[in-house]
Formats: C-alpha cells, sequence, structure tokens
C-alpha cells in the first residue's frame, strides 16, 4: 500500500515537470500551429544556466533557478525574433524542419561549449519528508506545489491580463486578431519565451531529482512533451495539465512494475492507443486556453 | 512554405542535344567517381545513395499524396534489422535479404498504416514520430532477438551467389556501384510509380482530397498503399544500409535519421524526383564533409536546415527544373489568365 | 426488362445536426433525362440534402436508390466510380496546381481503370487508356471553352472558369446524373450563359439528368422542368417552376413572412 501510494506520488511530481514543460509547447502551438521540436532544448539550457551558476558563480539554488530562466528567456527572445516569428503562417512541413534545426545548433552549441560529460547539479532540497512510513523529497513536493501556481498563474493571467488575453484570442483565430490589431508578431514572440522559459523553470526544478545534467538531455524531454500535448488537445491548457499527469503516472507504475528500460515509451505508446480509441484526442482542441 | 511541385506533363518533346549531354555528363560522373574520389567521399556517396531509397518512399507521402510522415526511419530500422537476421540466423544472400526487408517493411505497413492514416496533421505526425520511438524501445529491449544497445554486429557484407559461387561486394568501390544499380533501378521504378495512373490520383490526394473522392477515387485505398509502397523503399535501404556498415543497433532510430531523410526530401523539393536525388547526394554529402567535429558538425547542419526554410522554401527543385528548361532551349512562362 | 424510369429516388431522409433537423423526412425522385432544381431559403437544407444522398454524410433515416440499387451510406468515391453520380461543390473547387486537362484526365481515371490495383500498372494498356482519356478532355474542353487555358495551372483561372472546368470534369467518366451545387454562384452573366448551354448540351446529347441547386430563378425557369423547395428542411412544394414562384408558401418562406 505504501509502495503504491508512493509510486502515485512520484508519478504526480514527474506529472507536474511534464506539465510545466508541455504547457509551454501547447500554448506555442496555440499561437504558431507549429510544432516546437526544439522545446526540450530549452529545459536543458535552462537546467545548464542552473548548474552553471552554482558550480561557476557559488549562488544559492533560487537565484540559480532565476538565473537559469533569465538565461533562457534571452535566447529565446532571440531565437523567437530570428525564426519563430517566421513561422506565422508557414507550412507545418517548414515549422518542423526549422525547429529540428533550432534543436541541432542549442543542443551541440551547449556540448561544444561544456563539453559532453555528465554534469552533477549539486544543490536543491533533496531531503526526504515523510508521511508515516511515506517518504517524499521536498524537492519533489516543491515541484508539485510550483506546478499548481505555475498552472492557476497561467489561467489568471490569460483571463485577467492583455497579453494574456491577446495570447488566447490569437490561438482562436491568428487571421481575425490581425484584423482587429493585435500584434501577432508581438504575441507569438512573448508566447515563445514564456513557454521557453516554463520549459527551463522546470529543468532546473528538476535538477536536484535527476541530479545529472548533460547537452542531449533535452530531446527525451521533447519526445515525452509531443505526446502529452497531443493527448491534451492541441493548444488546451487543462488538457494538458491533465494528459501530463496521467503520464506521470503511468510512467512511475510501468517502470515500477516493469522496469526502468520501458518508461521512455509510455508516452507514444499511450498517445497511439488513445489515438485508435479517440482520433480527435481526449480533450477538444477547440477549447483553447 | 509551399513544398510541392506542380504535377507537369513533359513540356517539349524529342531529343535536345543539350539535355542529352547533361544526362550523359551525369552518368558517366556516377560511373567514373570512384575512380577519382577518394575513399572517404565514396564512402559518402554510398550513404547517399542509401539515403535515396527512404527519401524516394517519404516523397510519394509527402511530396505526391501530401501526408507528412516521420515514420520512415522506422521502417529504414526494420529493414535493417529483417536483413541482419535473415542473414545471421538463415545465412541467406544479400538478394533475398534486400527483398525480404523491403516485404517485412511492407507488411508491417499495413497494420501500422491502417490506424494511423485515419489522423490529420499533427496528429498523424506525432503517431508515425511513435512508431519509431516505439521501435528504438523494442530493439532495446528484446534483447533475445536484438542483443539489445550492443545491436547485431558482423553482419556479412552483400554476397550474391551465382551458379554455385559467393561473390561478395566489399569495401567502398565495389558497395558503390551496388548501391548505384540499386539507387538507379529505384529511381526508375519510382518514376514510373508517379508516372501511372496511380501517381496521379495521388497527385490529386495531395491538392484537394474531397474534390478526388467525389470523382471517384477511393483515396482511402490510395493513402494506404503509398504508406506501404513508401515503407517498402525505406526497407529495402535499411537492408542495403546494415550490409555496407556491418551493425544494426537502436542508434537506426535516432532523431539525425528522420531529419536527414526529411531535409533530402524537403530540401531537394518535394514532388520532385530529381530534386530529391540532387537532395540525397548535397545533404548527405554536406553532413560528411562537415565532419570538423562531431558538435561543429551539428551545429553547422542545423543552421544548413534554418537557411534552407528560409532561403530555398521549395527546395532545389525549382532550380533544378530552371537549368533543365534552358538545357531544353525552353523558357517557362508563368501561366495566368 | 426496360430501364426504369427514375433514376434516383430518395424516400424519407432525415438528417440532424444536434438539435436541429436540417433535414426533415423529404422526398425526391428524379426521372430520366430530367433537370430538377432544388430552391429554398438559406439554411433550409438543400446541402445537407446533397451531402447526405452523395455520400458525404450519412443520413440519419431514410433511403437513397439510384436506379432501383440502394446506395444509402455508400461512400462518395463509390457513387461517383459505380453509381456514375456526381456532384459539384458550392465552392469551386479544382486541382489548382494542375492543368486543365490533367484536371480532366484524372476526372476520367477511376472510371477507365476498374481496379485500384489496375491504377499501378504502367504498361501499354494503361498508357492507351490514358491517352484515349486525354482525347476526350480535349473535347471536352473544347466544347466549354477552355481551349486557350487547357496547359494552365487550374488555380490560375477566373472563378467562372473553374466552375466550368469543374462542371467538365463530371462529364469525363460518361455519367448519369449529375448534382450541381449553386453553379451559377459568383460568376459573371457571360459565362452563366454558357454554363446554363452546356447544361442543356449534357442533359440533350449525352442523356444526362441533373439535379440543380440554383437561386437564381431565371435560371431554374430557363433550364429546369420541374422544381422542387425547401424550407427548414422540409419539402414546401413541388412543381413546374412557373408554378412554384406562383406558390404562396414560397413567397412567404423567402420573405421570412
Amino acid at each position: 500500500m505504501e509502495f503504491l501510494i508512493e509510486q502515485i506520488l512520484n508519478g504526480i511530481s514527474t506529472g507536474s515537470v511534464y506539465a510545466i514543460v508541455a504547457v509551454g509547447m501547447t500554448m506555442i502551438f496555440g499561437v504558431l500551429r507549429a510544432i516546437n521540436f526544439a522545446h526540450g532544448e530549452y529545459y536543458m539550457l535552462g537546467t545548464f544556466g542552473g548548474w552553471y551558476a552554482i558550480s561557476a558563480l557559488g549562488v544559492p539554488y533560487p537565484v540559480a533557478i532565476v538565473i537559469g530562466v533569465a538565461v533562457t528567456a534571452a535566447i529565446a527572445f532571440v531565437i523567437g525574433r530570428l525564426v519563430m516569428e517566421r513561422m506565422i503562417g508557414a507550412a507545418p512541413e517548414a515549422s518542423v524542419v526549422a525547429t529540428l534545426g533550432v534543436s541541432l545548433v542549442l543542443q551541440n552549441s551547449v556540448i561544444l561549449a561544456f563539453g559532453g560529460s555528465y554534469k552533477f547539479f549539486s544543490e536543491g532540497y533533496i531531503e526526504p519528508v515523510f508521511f508515516g512510513d511515506i517518504g517524499i523529497a521536498q524537492q519533489r513536493l516543491l515541484i508539485i506545489g510550483l506546478c499548481i501556481l505555475v498552472f492557476a498563474g497561467l489561467e489568471w493571467m490569460v483571463s485577467h491580463t492583455r497579453i494574456g488575453k491577446a495570447m488566447r484570442a490569437v490561438s482562436q483565430n491568428t487571421e481575425a486578431c490581425a484584423v482587429v490589431g493585435i500584434d501577432v508578431r508581438t504575441v507569438v514572440i512573448a508566447t515563445f519565451v514564456l513557454g521557453t522559459s516554463l520549459a527551463a523553470f522546470s529543468g532546473i526544478l528538476t535538477a536536484p531529482v535527476n541530479v545529472s545534467v548533460y547537452g542531449s538531455m533535452g530531446e527525451i524531454i521533447t519526445f515525452k512533451t509531443l505526446p502529452i500535448i497531443v493527448m491534451g488537445g492541441l493548444g488546451n491548457v487543462r488538457g494538458t495539465f491533465i494528459a501530463a499527469m496521467i503520464l506521470g503516472i503511468a510512467e512511475s507504475f510501468v517502470a515500477g512494475q516493469f522496469g526502468l528500460q520501458y518508461r521512455d515509451s509510455v508516452g507514444f505508446v499511450t498517445l497511439i492507443l488513445m489515438l485508435l480509441w479517440r482520433p480527435h484526442g481526449l480533450f477538444s482542441s477547440h477549447a483553447r486556453f | 512554405m509551399n513544398l510541392t511541385e506542380p504535377y507537369q506533363s513533359d513540356g517539349a518533346r524529342g531529343v535536345q542535344p543539350l539535355r542529352l549531354v547533361l544526362v550523359l555528363g551525369l552518368a558517366l560522373v556516377a560511373l567514373c567517381a570512384p575512380l577519382v574520389l577518394g575513399t572517404y567521399a565514396v564512402h559518402a556517396a554510398v550513404i547517399a545513395m542509401i539515403f535515396l531509397l527512404p527519401a524516394h518512399g517519404l516523397n510519394l507521402l509527402v511530396g505526391y499524396t501530401g501526408m507528412l510522415s516521420l515514420a520512415q526511419a522506422a521502417f529504414f530500422g526494420l529493414g535493417a534489422y529483417t536483413s541482419a537476421l535473415m542473414s545471421i540466423h538463415l545465412g541467406t544472400s544479400f538478394p533475398v535479404n534486400f527483398a525480404g526487408a523491403a516485404l517485412m517493411a511492407a507488411i508491417v505497413a499495413v497494420p501500422l498504416g491502417i490506424p494511423a492514416l485515419r489522423l490529420r496533421t499533427t496528429s498523424f505526425v506525432m503517431c508515425t514520430l511513435g512508431f519509431v520511438i516505439i521501435g528504438q524501445a523494442i530493439s532495446k529491449n528484446w534483447i533475445s532477438v536484438t542483443r539489445g544497445d550492443m545491436g547485431l554486429s558482423n553482419i556479412d557484407k552483400p554476397t550474391f551467389r551465382l551458379l554455385g559461387a559467393s561473390v561478395e561486394v566489399a569495401g567502398p568501390v565495389q558497395t558503390y556501384y551496388l548501391a548505384l544499380a540499386i539507387g538507379a533501378l529505384a529511381t526508375g521504378v519510382f518514376w514510373l510509380l508517379v508516372r501511372s495512373p496511380a501517381g496521379r490520383n495521388l497527385v490529386a490526394i495531395r491538392e484537394n482530397e474531397t474534390l478526388a473522392e467525389s470523382l471517384g477515387v477511393p483515396t482511402w485505398k490510395y493513402r494506404l498503399a503509398a504508406f506501404v509502397i513508401a515503407a517498402a523503399f525505406a526497407g529495402a535501404g535499411g537492408s542495403l544500409y546494415v550490409h555496407y556498415i556491418s551493425v544494426a543497433s537502436p542508434l537506426m532510430f535516432q532523431t539525425i535519421y528522420t531529419t536527414t531523410m526529411l531535409i533530402i526530401v524537403l530540401g531537394g523539393g518535394a514532388g520532385s524526383i530529381t530534386g530529391v536525388v540532387f537532395g540525397a547526394f548535397l545533404f548527405v554529402g554536406l553532413s560528411e564533409g562537415l565532419r570538423v567535429t562531431p558538435e561543429l558538425r551539428m551545429i553547422a547542419y542545423g543552421l544548413c536546415l534554418l537557411l534552407l526554410v528560409f532561403k530555398f522554401p521549395k527546395g532545389f527543385a525549382p532550380l533544378l527544373q530552371k537549368l533543365w528548361d534552358r538545357a531544353g532551349g525552353i523558357t517557362r512562362k508563368e501561366g495566368s489568365a | 426488362m426496360t430501364a426504369p424510369l427514375t433514376i434516383l429516388e430518395v424516400k424519407g431522409l432525415t438528417k440532424s445536426y444536434g438539435a436541429v433537423r436540417a433535414v426533415d423526412s423529404v422526398d425526391l425522385h428524379i426521372d430520366r433525362g430530367e433537370i430538377l432544381g432544388l430552391i429554398g431559403p438559406n439554411g433550409s437544407g438543400k446541402s445537407t440534402f446533397f451531402d447526405c444522398t452523395t455520400g458525404l454524410a450519412e443520413p440519419d433515416t431514410g433511403k437513397v436508390l439510384l436506379e432501383g440499387t440502394e446506395i444509402t451510406n455508400w461512400p462518395l468515391n463509390r457513387i461517383a466510380r459505380e453509381g456514375r453520380m456526381l456532384r459539384s461543390f458550392q465552392k469551386t473547387v479544382v486541382f489548382k496546381q494542375l492543368d486543365v486537362e490533367e484536371n480532366l484526365v484524372i476526372a476520367g481515371q477511376m472510371f477507365a481503370f476498374p481496379s485500384v490495383a489496375s491504377t499501378f500498372s504502367f504498361g501499354r494498356a494503361a498508357r492507351d487508356r490514358v491517352a484515349g482519356l486525354r482525347r476526350h478532355a480535349r473535347e471536352l474542353i473544347e466544347l466549354t471553352g477552355l481551349g486557350h487555358v487547357a496547359h494552365m495551372p487550374a488555380g490560375n483561372l477566373s472563378g467562372g472558369q473553374q466552375k466550368l472546368i469543374q462542371f467538365a470534369s463530371m462529364l469525363m467518366p460518361d455519367p448519369r446524373l449529375i448534382m450541381l451545387d449553386e453553379p451559377m454562384a459568383g460568376i459573371n452573366p457571360k459565362l452563366i450563359e454558357r454554363v446554363v448551354d452546356t447544361i442543356q448540351y449534357a442533359n440533350r446529347e449525352m442523356g444526362v439528368s441533373f439535379l440543380v441547386i440554383e437561386h437564381n430563378i431565371d435560371v431554374v425557369t430557363n433550364l429546369c422542368s420541374r422544381a422542387i423547395v425547401l424550407d427548414q428542411g422540409r419539402k414546401l412544394c413541388e412543381g413546374t417552376p412557373a408554378e412554384v414562384i406562383a406558390n404562396k408558401d414560397v413567397r412567404e418562406a423567402y420573405l421570412g413572412g
């Protein structure tokens, strides 16, 4: 019984990590109608930013989070201006090739700069807390808590702020927005920077749990995020949250029951099974944001 | 970015001397290249001609039928493992393995294609990507058959059995001629395929599926047929690849294989046969030629992808077409009413 | 046994979208060689009726019989291929990147080749058959007056010319019945005349029956021997065009009275 609860708790914390990454990707899909194959790289950039701040500058973990997110946001802004804003209204093939290109450049630049070896992420709150016999790392609780905060914040943003409303509007109808005078380009860049910053944030939050940091770590995150956003109903924030939790818990069970080596294919297997059952996704992609 | 070229019936008939010179010249270059080039360049050319096979298949899907599939790498890997396992366990010769790999990929494509082709756009892309990820997981975890991460090694070089004698194709130069023969044959078959009435129906589906349907075209059957044929091309490519590099491992399902196939077709020019042939040599050559350090190579490759999307959104096919038209003395005007 | 007089018979066709009954138990028949008009205000269910009879949508209840064979729930492509009953779309659709001739050749292919497998052949027989289609296409291109643009991409032509391409495409397979969804919408008056002429020619010389959705009352009067009015998914009345126009209910439906 304890084992079961531990697995569920671990699943929820993994799900929270995925949720924060995936919500960024799904929002970017919403405004651009483009799949960002480089999304995991921003997760990696954030982690590296945090790791570098801690190991080279000696800053405490909370400061490292800020630095990691800020560095990623800056890089994302440049890539947003150079690449992503040209994806507005482009064919899907174009965005696939372009984001695969971005992914190659980012991943290998980091390996070139820091080497391909595994780095050790030493900070964070990894002491466990106990509820009866059930122990869970403080960091995992922190991740779950922050995930809830992030989603609450996003919900508030899209319904109460100008930029948030604009994001929702663009994701519903890009052409109409251009007509009524919403600057689609600005909204796309803002969404892109926000979405990738969330990926970076998630990366630094997870680093203490994963411990190792390496240049090609982003790819696996991309491949976990893709099935989540499709299951969640592309562009749908709440659906993404639920899909991420389902995947997190499913992975935790598969790893527990069948072994770790099957964990990484859970996402796509679940996706394909779901698409067999409901070809249009679990959640409507019309109810965006 | 409109990646597809209009389907054209041949403008000018008859033999233009300049075109003839161009074609014969290229054929001569292809035949003599290994005599002039260094081993490494010959190796790159072999890889290019191997990747041409899955690329033709992908072109059938993206360029002719209008479906963006990422599953070619999965069928490429499936073909490689099939061929390797046949060679190891049955000891069959290359032609048998090659046919077996293509057939296996085609057979597996049927149950995968039936559910996948119900999906559209992003869901379809994701589902086909899922096939690659699942293929990798199987190759890693079905250890009794695939030997997991260790992979299957020491696969025989392509061997042919003629009149009781066994001929082995070893080394880059010999493999070059084998790959050239297979590549030319595959291109010929592909050419006949897209020129057939079925090829025209596929283009109709790409252009407007509902209209095609309303004119009696059973679009579902054609899309499945295209998916299966594309898989067979990829499986055949995988077979040649595995007998050339002599190792089959889960690394064959890595993203870079998918990226390479995608870029050959989209960069060469989806919907254009010459574009894709050109793309295979250009992009494999580029990727092999950039081998300074692996990281710099990948960064440069990534930048090339971006450059391509923004500077040559239709790939190189339009440029090639212009060259071809000029050689035939045609100046093509943009039609308008 | 003589061929039945009725080419298409629809019995009690009903289709709902959610709570809305778009088509409500409509009966209709088209006689061989007839040009039947289908009119009604916007949202009266004409297009839904079209979609349900041609296999683009599945009716909830009701039967569609083509020359006595039940074709209810056949998919669009089978109705076209086996029934030789073709339809046009309200929004003009052509294969935009292909030239006019290729558009017509494609339209004929599924009728010239007996099966999907046979289209994969590239032997002499297949080439000859395509050459035959090409000749037939050229005749129809001349007939519709598109000769001067035969080798231009269809997408570059005017809306009216595209309507003609669409119409010529439907004549390629030697059809029995053609269903036209607003063939005159958005084309200039000069071309209207040509479209009307072509429809009459096909009807007279090729023995094609027609069902035409049309708003232009003059065209209906000119073209059709009989017309049916739909309103709110129900058949409001039926008769010669003159009778229909004179009908009080029809006037009310159109004026929203």
